[in-house]
């Protein structure tokens, strides 16, 4: 019995390291299409993000700067989708895409120096009190400060969006921009903060990823992970405390793809790779039957996007 | 001397405020950033750029492999194309692209002793099957359940990519391959015909007659009015008899096949088997072509042409300069995103 | 425009060196990015021992060419622009430079782990296997838990080789080790990478080693939970101070100044040139910390008999993981037998396709 527990107990510890990348984008891009605006550029952001963070570890030998210059890179870049989109009007879907090929092709250029360089890690809770509570201890001991920040994230979202005027604007932007202009607020700014947003927490993402969890950058590290964010945002029903479990259950495919392999199961480790994608797309397939009337919860103003597909 | 020249430049100027003046400002911008891109990187401007433009089409070998480079793009931009004059946002090309190679492959498999005019349409069919089926399904999803079509469309692209892997790992392996994953070479009868001497292969015909053909359809044909219709409003639609789910299945099926059949070709042509990495990202490079043409069917042939050479010419940067493989990639991102700008500025100018 | 192409050539040429023969024009394709701290970054360290050791060689290299249409198309433009030698170094480049080596017969090609060969076309390589092997003897005497994790990115040869030969090794020394295998279906996914090596790590693996394009993932997750490592195709010991074993490095530089000579003075052989640690093309990296003394000493002493051909990794028996035995006692497996290997050995469990 302990042992079985201890086995979920790894494998819910590794999805949630797996998933802490992802839930950042999720949060973030979550309240990107709250204000009514979809970018399918994290991904490049989150490149960008992660090479920059590396970059900027390996040079100062401070891996909180990293952090910082990650953060600053992927908003800096979500700017090129702000300034598409909001200042010449274009396509939402077009633009995110020029982003993410854009911040692909900018990491794997100037992180080119970087390759093989050894960067001080943010360390984990290991020195901490938590190490010591019995059963429990292992597990939470390795965790590390980008996995707390996230979590963090959470309820500080949550409480912006759900309870502070601003929050409401904000919702309201993303529902519809006339009524937030007839109440006399220009939306603009609203979107534009939301796409920094989304910039800064996909840069932070691919911090998560190169300057803590690998401690290496590797061009095309994130191997899609921003773009499969995007999907589990819709899977999280643009709710901050949803995209826990959302980015959790991609998180724990990841991991449990692995771990069936070490526990012998005799199945194709080519089709065990799918599990990640497949699963995702299973609970939308479960959940959207239900809910179709509400829309999923899809903000309407990010629904007229899907409509106008030119 | 005025009233001779003012009606030419009234002309010209009207010229420059339609589709002709955009298209002069994006190339423009887009020959000034590159330029910018390369001197910023410490390298000889304009020498590298007319390298590149003599890399696409400089003599009949390069334009050759540019063309070898269009086919699947052209196809790919097809299928996210015609999904959008239904307004869907499909990100699929790749995922269908791998499907019908690998059903088409399978085809091959199968029939493989069959002389090769029967050989041939079962592995194109095959093809469209495999592709039109990744198409079919995120459709489904759509209209049955409500899934939207670029979240399923862009988690499949990943499922269709390890699908090809698991087969050539397993149990397609070609026994005699020395241990190396990919299938048997397909026979003599499975290779698409190629043109003078080149790579150029059929994938390139039927990406230009699908284009036209889908242009006809969808401008002249009753169901491409239904498709506007339908569009705009699906409960008019409706109640005129058109069907938005059934068109919906229909386009994505299309698109799929498509996208298909250019997966069939780089194996068949190219590779001669199937093997991993068919296609390196054509998908969202049709993607992103569709959005440069405006999802207009005729406009995607010179702009995926445009965008093979871009892609082919590439080589150059590398082989000149010794600049990395990623400018191509920033060069291919400064290209889309100076011409959505531009377009979209002169929209809202016309507009306004 | 010819012309600002031909100036443009002589700048550059003008720029490396004043040249005093005629330079042969040495070209090299990489499957990933140079600097990928792995199998093309060792790779790009041959183009670079090549530049430094022989003055008239003028290199050009791609990178990140994948295995489709691009590879035929890149190696034909080198050609065309006078590259002589050409080094496609990915396995799946073989039958599209077959295709151009049979083009263009004066230009030479050398083709990095095939097993065909035509004219102008030759094939090199290196039994890094053997490398693998005494990494696997110096993992099986240092393991207290006898289990071994590897972490694997496809089931070809190549990669099965390394697995079985490491394996055979710490089973050499410590017949009760086991080696359990996760295959991460890409050859480069650091995240998965890493995640592997965890999981590896709570099911008692306490030596990881891998076959991905870096060893630097695995290498870092095991320092950090506090297991060892052996590294592959590059030296990661800066990244592992206390749990760095050994590893298996690559050595390619006076192989291909060889293979650039013999092209140059006539002597070029259409032939299967294989390196190993008697010709050094395959290496050893120096021992961390974490190995004794007396271990070092065994692990040396095996080379030593690998080296007077007194030992061989593929004699047998080799058993396979389901106890059929493939090669009986007294038999050696051929060149071609080990190349195309597609079979896992008794002690390694994990799925083989």
């Amino acid at each position: 019995m302990e042992s079985f527990i201890t086995e979920l107990l790894t494998l819910l510890f590794a999805a949630l390291r797996s998933a802490t990348p992802v839930l950042a984008v999720v949060l973030g891009e979550a309240m990107t299409q709250r204000s009514g605006v979809i970018n399918l550029g994290v991904e490049g952001q989150m490149l960008l993000g992660a090479m920059t963070g590396f970059a900027v570890a390996s040079v100062t030998g401070d891996p909180w700067l990293g952090v910082l210059a990650a953060c600053g890179a992927g908003t800096a870049l979500s700017m090129v989708h702000a300034t598409l989109v909001l200042g010449c009007g274009a396509n939402q879907i077009a633009s995110g895409v020029a982003v993410l090929i854009l911040g692909g092709g900018l990491s794997a250029y100037y992180g080119i120096p970087f390759v093989g360089d050894k960067i001080d890690t943010l360390g984990n809770l290991n020195q901490t009190f938590v190490s010591d509570i019995p059963l429990l201890g292992q597990f939470l001991g390795p965790i590390t400060p980008t996995v707390l920040i996230t979590l963090l994230a959470i309820p500080a979202i949550s409480i912006f969006l759900f309870r502070t005027r601003l929050g409401l604007r904000w919702r309201s932007t993303g529902e519809s921009q006339d009524i937030t202009r007839n109440l006399g607020h220009n939306p603009v700014p609203y979107q534009l903060a939301a796409i920094a947003f989304g910039g800064l927490m996909s840069g932070f993402a691919g911090a998560a990823l190169a300057v803590d969890y690998t401690a290496n950058w590797v061009e095309g590290m994130t191997a899609g992970r921003g773009l499969v964010a995007v999907g589990l945002v819709i899977v999280a029903r643009w709710n901050p405390w949803y995209a826990l479990p959302a980015a959790l259950l991609f998180g724990a495919s990841e991991a449990l793809n692995l771990k069936l392999q070490s526990w012998g199961v005799d199945i194709s480790p080519y089709l065990l790779a799918t599990l990640p994608y497949l699963i995702p797309l299973s609970v939308l397939m479960l959940s959207y039957r239900g809910l179709r009337a509400s829309g999923g919860g899809m903000p309407a103003g990010l629904r007229v996007v899907f409509q106008s597909a030119r | 001397m005025t009233t001779i020249t003012q009606p030419f430049v009234r002309f010209g100027l009207r010229l420059l405020g339609g589709p002709t003046g955009a298209v002069l400002v994006m190339t423009a911008t887009f020959v000034v950033a590159a330029l910018a891109f390369f001197a910023i990187n410490g390298r000889e401007s304009i020498p590298l750029f007319q390298e590149m433009v003599m890399g696409a089409f400089g003599d009949s070998y390069s334009f050759s492999e540019t063309l070898v480079k269009t086919a699947p793009i052209l196809l790919t931009a097809l299928a996210v194309a015609l999904p959008a004059r239904l307004g869907l946002i499909s990100v699929g090309g790749e995922g269908q692209l791998y499907l019908g190679a690998l059903f088409g492959t399978g085809a091959v498999l199968a029939a493989v002793d069959q002389p090769g005019w029967l050989l041939m349409p079962l592995m194109l069919a095959g093809a469209m099957a495999g592709g039109a089926l990744w198409g079919v399904i995120p459709g489904l999803l759509k209209t049955r359940l409500g899934v939207n079509e670029t979240i399923s469309t862009l988690l499949l692209n990943y499922v269709g990519v390890l699908l090809v892997s698991f087969v050539v790992h397993g149990p397609w392996k070609n026994p005699n391959s020395l241990g190396w994953p990919a299938t048997i070479e397909f026979p003599e009868g499975a290779i698409l015909p190629q043109f003078f001497d080149t790579r150029v292969h059929m994938g390139l015909v039927f990406g230009v007659v699908a284009a036209i053909v889908l242009h006809i359809l969808v401008t002249r044909s009753r169901w491409g009015l239904g498709l506007q219709v339908s569009r705009s409003n699906p409960r008019v639609g409706a109640t005129a008899g058109i069907s938005y789910e059934r068109n919906v299945l229909i386009v994505m099926a299309v698109g799929g096949l498509l996208a298909g059949l250019a997966g069939i070709a780089e194996a068949s042509v190219i590779q001669n088997r199937l093997q991993d990495g068919l296609a390196s990202g054509y998908g969202m490079t049709g993607f992103l072509v569709a959005w440069l043409a405006g999802q207009h069917f005729l406009r995607i042939i010179p702009l995926s042409v445009l965008m093979g050479g871009l892609l082919a010419s590439a080589d150059s940067l590398q082989l000149y300069a010794q600049l990395p493989k990623a400018s191509a990639d920033i060069l291919q991102a400064l290209l889309f995103i100076i011409v959505l700008a531009v377009a979209s500025l002169w929209a809202r100018r016309r507009e306004a | 425009m010819k012309k600002a192409i031909r100036t443009l050539l002589a700048t550059s040429i003008l720029a490396a060196s004043l040249p005093v023969a005629a330079e042969t024009k040495v070209g090299f394709i990489y499957v990933g990015p140079k600097t990928d701290y792995g199998y093309n970054y060792a790779q790009d360290q041959g183009r670079l021992y090549l530049e430094e050791h022989l003055d008239d060689v003028e290199t050009v290299y791609f990178e990140n060419i994948p295995e489709n249409a691009d590879v035929q198309r890149v190696m034909e433009r080198m050609v065309r622009s006078g590259v002589e030698v050409v080094f496609p170094t990915s396995y799946g480049y073989l039958d599209h430079a077959l295709k151009v080596a049979e083009k263009y017969p004066e230009v030479h090609f050398a083709h990095s782990g095939g097993l065909k060969t035509s004219d102008n076309l030759m094939t090199y390589f290196a039994e890094i296997d053997q490398a693998m092997y005494l990494s696997g003897v110096a993992a099986g005497l240092t393991t207290e838990t006898n289990q071994l994790g590897f972490i694997a990115a496809h089931p070809i040869p190549q990669v099965l080789r390394n697995i079985n030969a490491f394996t055979r090794g710490a089973r050499s020394v410590n017949p009760d080790v086991t080696t359990s295998v996760i295959w991460t279906s890409s050859w480069s996914d650091p995240t998965k990478e890493a995640e592997a090596a965890e999981a590896l790590i709570s099911d008692g693996a306490d030596v990881l080693t891998g076959h991905v394009d870096s060893p630097i993932n695995y290498v870092q997750v095991a320092e950090r939970r506090g297991v060892y490592s052996v590294g592959y195709h590059a030296d990661a010991s800066q990244f592992a101070p206390e749990g760095w074993l050994v590893g298996a490095v690559w050595n390619w530089g006076p192989m291909m100044v060889d293979i650039v000579n013999s092209a140059q003075d006539g002597t070029w052989k259409s032939e299967h040139l294989r390196g190993d640690l008697l010709t050094g093309a395959a290496r050893l990296s120096d021992f961390g910390s974490a190995v004794s003394e007396e271990d070092q000493q065994t692990v040396l002493d095996r080379q030593q008999a690998i080296m007077d051909e007194e030992f061989r990794v593929w004699a047998g028996p080799v058993v396979a993981q389901d106890g059929t035995v493939l090669v009986a006692e007294g038999d050696v497996m051929t060149l071609e037998e080990t190349e195309k290997m597609d079979f896992l050995v008794e002690g390694v469990e994990g799925r083989l396709k």
